[in-house]
């Protein structure tokens, strides 16, 4: 039994290392809170939602095309809007991003309408059994891809050039200015990666579990606590965040309830801001 | 100097008269909206204290509203208090909390700041749902109701927040002028600067988010007795502090009278606009606060100040542009 939920943690704590990874991408190069992040992950779901239902397409087989939406949308946003305001201080990239979620969320409401969503294909309820643990095929699939999306953005950042300019860039702006990278093109990048790491979450996210317009807030706040739980500003840190977050909530869920769960997540995040600000990996992209 | 000033206190004057009468001059339905964009703009003076003067980006001051709505609506049920009496308790409480909260989280900077005010919205909210026992969870609860007649209850609540909107910009304007105002406003430049000018940063933002708490808290027990029912999703709204930010930023953070004025506009076109396009009102609630972040990002009385033109926007938009 105790497997079985440590298992259970896995596959939710996979999806919230999903969630956190481009949310702390964009926090750490370029001390933007992407408020719309959330929101970004729901879009996600629903370019998946749009092919299954419309051409039939199998929702694994969609992550590339909701990759590739979110990152024209997270480049566009970031180039001809946050670009503007990325130097003048927090209040501003705040309440653009706030202001920006208003947008995306009232566009998707006003394309999908506000029903509740979901995309099931044939296998969505299918397991097998090792031992006495029941392994969704679907949940499984999940961890594989968060694994390999993972492993695809640490060796984008460190083996290729653009990521190796990222890194310069969140190291030392002006540094890397002079060097001759340019930031207002590389911030453009990063938020489209970050983007499109939310468009595959989704996908993967529109399997799991129902969705609507209004969920962003949700999967916003997940991103904040594990990225203060783990520690801004590295892959490392997502992970370690996203997987401690995930087997604590299911096994809290068992011993405890699912009564005061998130009120204990977001005590939880106080606890860590005040008493390890840097949290448990933190430090600079490096 | 000394006719200047004379001149603006006539104006004062003649605001505070014009408003005084209002409520004798328009439907009861203008005097509910009335009262509501009064209401908005206590929250974001009061907001300015903290975030304009100091610097501190707390979106989450909405968890001292609700808390004040609670303790009123709890005192009024649970103990028999008068509303004033639970007004009162709930802005104490409110700004007790914000204290007990402040000594640890506001030695947090930045983001972090702002993150640890959302989560301490959120766990408060969660509380209030979860202890359902107590607060009456997600359905709510519903305050004793008035023993008056409904158009004079609405009128006497316009009084009370118009009185609390005078006192919040009292408020403002004393500290604009007085050590701790030019404390915060050290902080907000350069925290290690001021400190190391003696300024204890720790003792003024305290002071400054305790305040903010106490006039926040005091409204949203109005705000409670004034609808008689509330529930944790409407007085824990995160968006009411989005909103309430966008509003300073629109009149000018850190300015005594800016953030009424944003208020006031943006109230007031929000409420002309939902009546026409109720789907999209929030569409083009985002639209704005995009436009004034990029556009005015020191508000409207610094843009009337220095003389508004399009080349020195797209000049401002250039040089703030990485």
């Amino acid at each position: 039994m105790f497997l079985q939920v440590l298992l259970n943690g896995l596959f939710l704590g996979a999806i919230y290392v999903n969630i956190a990874v481009g949310f702390s991408l964009a926090w750490g190069v370029m001390d933007v809170i992407n408020v719309t992040h959330g929101t970004m992950i729901v879009i996600g779901a629903y370019v998946t939602f749009f092919l299954f239902k419309t051409v039939g397409l199998d929702p694994f087989l969609s992550i590339p095309a909701s990759m590739a939406v979110l990152f024209c949308i997270g480049y566009i946003s970031q180039k001809y809007l946050l670009n503007f305001v990325v130097k003048i201080g927090i209040f501003m990239s705040l309440v653009l991003t706030f202001g920006l979620d208003l947008v995306f969320i009232n566009s998707v409401l006003f394309i999908f309408t506000g029903d509740y969503r979901s995309v099931t294909p044939a296998y969505s309820g299918t397991f097998f059994e090792v031992g006495k643990m029941t392994i969704p095929y679907v949940r499984l699939a999940t961890l594989v891809i968060c694994i390999v999306l993972t492993g695809l953005l640490q060796l984008f950042m460190t083996r290729t050039r653009t990521g190796q300019a990222i890194r310069a860039t969140s190291q030392n702006r002006q540094a890397a200015e002079m060097i001759g990278v340019n930031v207002a093109r590389i911030y453009s990048i990063t938020l489209g990666i970050s983007a499109a790491l939310a468009g595959a979450c989704g996908s993967l996210i529109s399997i799991v579990q129902s969705f609507t317009p209004f969920e962003g807030g949700f999967f916003i706040m997940k991103a904040f606590i594990i990225c203060v739980l783990g520690g801004l500003g590295n892959i490392s840190g997502a992970v370690v965040g996203g997987l401690l977050l995930g087997i604590v909530e299911t096994m809290g869920a068992r011993a405890l309830g699912t009564g005061f769960q998130e009120a204990i997540s977001a005590i939880i995040m106080i606890l860590v801001l005040i008493f390890l600000p840097k949290g448990i990996v933190g430090s600079k992209y490096k | 100097m000394q006719r200047k000033n004379t001149k603006w206190v006539m104006l004062g004057c003649l605001v505070v008269l014009g408003f005084v009468a209002l409520p004798f001059l328009i439907e009861g339905y203008w005097v509910r909206v009335t009262t509501s964009i009064l209401m908005y703009a206590i929250v974001t003076a009061a907001l300015n204290i903290i975030a304009g003067f100091a610097g501190y980006a707390a979106f989450g001051n909405i968890v001292f509203f609700g808390i004040g709505a609670y303790t009123t609506a709890m005192l009024m049920l649970r103990v028999g208090f008068p509303w004033w009496g639970g007004v009162i308790v709930g802005g104490l409480l409110a700004a007790i909390y914000a204290i007990l909260l402040g000594i640890p989280i506001l030695r947090l900077r930045g983001h972090y700041f702002a993150i640890a005010t959302l989560g301490i919205n959120r766990a408060t909210e969660q509380i209030a749902l979860d202890w359902g026992s107590f607060t009456g969870g997600g359905k709510g609860i519903t305050l004793p109701l008035p023993k008056m007649e409904i158009q004079q209850f609405y009128a006497m609540i316009y009084f009370i927040m118009f009185g609390l909107l005078l006192l919040t910009v009292l408020v403002n304007f004393m500290i604009s002028r007085s050590r701790l105002g030019y404390a915060l406003r050290a902080i907000r430049d350069n925290e290690d600067a001021a400190e190391a000018s003696g300024i204890f940063p720790a003792r003024c933002k305290i002071t400054a988010w305790a305040i903010s708490a106490f006039l926040t808290g005091l409204t949203g027990g109005v705000f409670a007795y004034w609808f008689s029912f509330i529930e944790p999703a409407t007085v824990f709204d995160i968006m009411i502090a989005v909103k309430a930010f966008v509003m300073m930023m629109l009149g000018g953070a850190g300015t005594v009278l800016g953030p009424v004025l944003g208020a006031f506009l943006i109230e007031l076109i929000s409420e002309t606009v939902w009546g026409k396009f109720l789907t999209l009102h929030m569409m083009i609630l985002g639209v704005i606060m995009v436009a004034v972040v990029i556009l005015i990002p020191k508000g409207m009385l610094d843009m009337f100040r220095r003389k508004f033109s399009l080349a020195g926007l797209w000049r401002n938009l250039k040089n703030q542009a990485v």
